[in-house]
């Protein structure tokens, strides 16, 4: 909507490839600087955001967590391009953001499917709306949706699914046409803790195999530690960086993993970063 | 469940349909039995309360009238009805789509639907004279308003996320209208659309009591003046079921566009 020369030459950029033809492994650098953004309504300005530079690795996975309303909805919007900030910029794969950037895949807490629309088309419509064949990418949804054990639900429609399941469908959705990066917003916050579990156990599975890089913003500190490469932690309004925690755990991040002490210590120091800004009290 | 229903045969589904509805069906003829029985028994004077009997042969004697009347009716409803429908979704789009029309033209919309539209009937006939096209207008503002204001509400129900998400795709404005947009909206359009079917035969009734020399309306004041009550009931039966038909020839096409929708809400207050 919001300037569409610039969106129009992003998606130019990012033409879809042929499923069979994969693009090399690994994902794009993401720059962050100086961002900041202030939200207006009815005369009043709240700061949501304040100053956030960040260098992101071409396929790290990122975690941001923070409390309610620190800002990190609003921070992967910008990122996606589909926010300008009030100050600052976000460059790519070393491309200024200006407009929706396209070449990613987006998962917000709510799975939002198209309710006329089965699994499998559900996951195509990413091809349809790009202008792509989805037939040619029938294939390759089916088998990532296998992967996430939905490939006997691909001709049901989402109604009939459980809330983890959609979601499952959500983040397939996001990975069909390969894209080098994901962006996750809260994308298990809707699910109970045993499907959050299992649901983080798969995302990390997928991520090894493409190496894509990853946003993923939570309010989970187990979540984050356990899933990420490095860990930002944001404190309340102005959102900003407190701290920057790099996650050094071996992968895949197995049982022994998530219950050994080093897991723990890292939980413990973001606890602590918190209560500190009295988001956590005793 | 979904598609179930969907893939048996007709007359399988017919047969079902008709097994559900058994009951209603026997209480129905319980009625007019009781009915029937009751006039008799209590000695019931017919132009006050004809028996079901006397109404089916006063109006067999007189179909052919009653029938052309019929006719008039149904033109003056579905004319009117269509007329709504093509204005009206139209203009849902662009109340929906543009800032503009939406502080324009909506809100003098929004207020033109407090006027009693039936109070305007008269006015018509001093504008437009006795023909079809007051008639027309008529049923057209009485089906207009339901049908913009729920197109409009669909049409801006779609979720934030769903639109960030298509936006993320660089989906062109039509792609993104016809895929998500206008299927998002369809649920909301047919609600709008069954309560104007349902106020279109009411709406010719009233305009042809203000002034024609024809239709179902027209008969059932004459009817009613000369005391011949058996064809006032056999005339309302009539005029309920143009009603009910309109209804449902609109359900049935909500059932063929958005069967995902029709299959999962819960089963309706009409229950038929």
């Amino acid at each position: 909507m919001a300037r569409p020369v610039a969106a129009m030459s992003d998606s130019a950029s990012s033409k879809l490839a042929e499923p069979d033809t994969p693009r090399p492994a690994a994902g794009v650098p993401v720059e962050i600087s100086g961002v900041a953004h202030v939200f207006r309504r009815a005369g009043m300005e709240t700061r949501a955001l304040e100053r956030i530079d960040l260098s992101v690795r071409a396929g790290e996975f990122v975690a941001v967590v923070g409390p309610s309303g620190c800002g990190k909805s609003t921070l992967l919007k910008i990122i996606a391009g589909l926010l300008a900030p009030a100050a600052g910029q976000v460059e790519i794969a070393g491309r200024c953001v200006a407009g929706p950037h396209t070449d990613l895949g987006i998962v917000f807490q709510s799975p939002v499917l198209l309710d006329w629309r089965t699994i499998l088309d559900n996951v195509l419509v990413q091809i349809d709306l790009r202008g792509g064949r989805p037939a040619a990418y029938r294939d390759r949804a089916r088998a990532l949706l296998a992967k996430v054990g939905l490939g006997e639900f691909e001709n049901r429609m989402p109604r009939e699914l459980s809330g983890g399941m959609r979601q499952r469908t959500a983040i397939v959705r996001a990975l069909i046409h390969d894209p080098p990066l994901l962006m996750m917003d809260e994308p298990f916050g809707a699910l109970d803790a045993l499907t959050r579990e299992q649901m983080r156990i798969d995302l990390e599975k997928l991520w090894r195999e493409r190496g894509q890089t990853t946003f993923f913003i939570t309010h989970g500190i187990s979540e984050a530690v356990a899933l990420a490469d490095r860990v930002i932690v944001m404190t309340p309004r102005p959102g900003r960086i407190e701290r920057i925690i790099e996650i050094d755990l071996p992968r895949p991040r197995h049982k022994e993993v998530v219950t050994s002490r080093r897991f723990a210590e890292y939980c413990d120091e973001i606890t602590e970063c918190f209560m500190r800004h009295g988001v956590i009290q005793y | 469940m979904s598609g179930a229903g969907a893939s048996r045969p007709l007359p399988a589904r017919i047969l079902t349909g008709l097994q559900q509805r058994i009951g209603m069906i026997a209480a129905f003829l319980m009625l007019f039995l009781l009915w029937e029985f009751a006039v008799k028994l209590f000695g019931i004077k017919e132009y006050l309360l004809p028996p079901p009997s006397k109404i089916w042969s006063e109006f067999l004697k007189r179909q052919n009238v009653v029938m052309a009347g019929a006719w008039t009716t149904l033109t003056e409803i579905l004319g009117g009805y269509v007329l709504a429908v093509a204005i009206s979704i139209p203009l849902a789009m662009a109340i929906a789509y543009s800032r503009f029309v939406e502080t324009t033209i909506y809100p003098v919309i929004v207020f033109l639907q407090i006027i009693p539209k039936i109070a305007i009937a008269p006015l018509f006939i001093i504008w437009f004279g006795f023909g079809l096209f007051p008639k027309l207008l008529i049923v057209f503002l009485l089906c207009f308003f339901p049908v913009v204001v729920s197109s409009v509400a669909g049409f801006k129900s779609v979720d934030p996320d769903v639109m960030d998400f298509a936006r993320s795709t660089g989906a062109s404005p039509a792609r993104m209208f016809f895929k998500i947009r206008l299927p998002q909206a369809l649920p909301e359009i047919f609600t709008g659309l069954k309560i104007g079917a349902a106020l279109s035969a009411t709406a010719a009734v009233v305009a042809e009591f203000v002034a024609s020399d024809r239709g179902l309306g027209y008969l059932l004041q004459q009817y009613n003046g000369q005391l011949e009550t058996p064809m006032v009931f056999a005339i309302i039966v009539l005029l309920s079921a143009i009603g009910l038909a309109i209804y449902y020839l609109v359900e049935f096409i909500e059932r063929l566009v958005i069967p995902w929708h029709v299959s999962q809400r819960p089963t309706e207050m009409t229950g038929l």
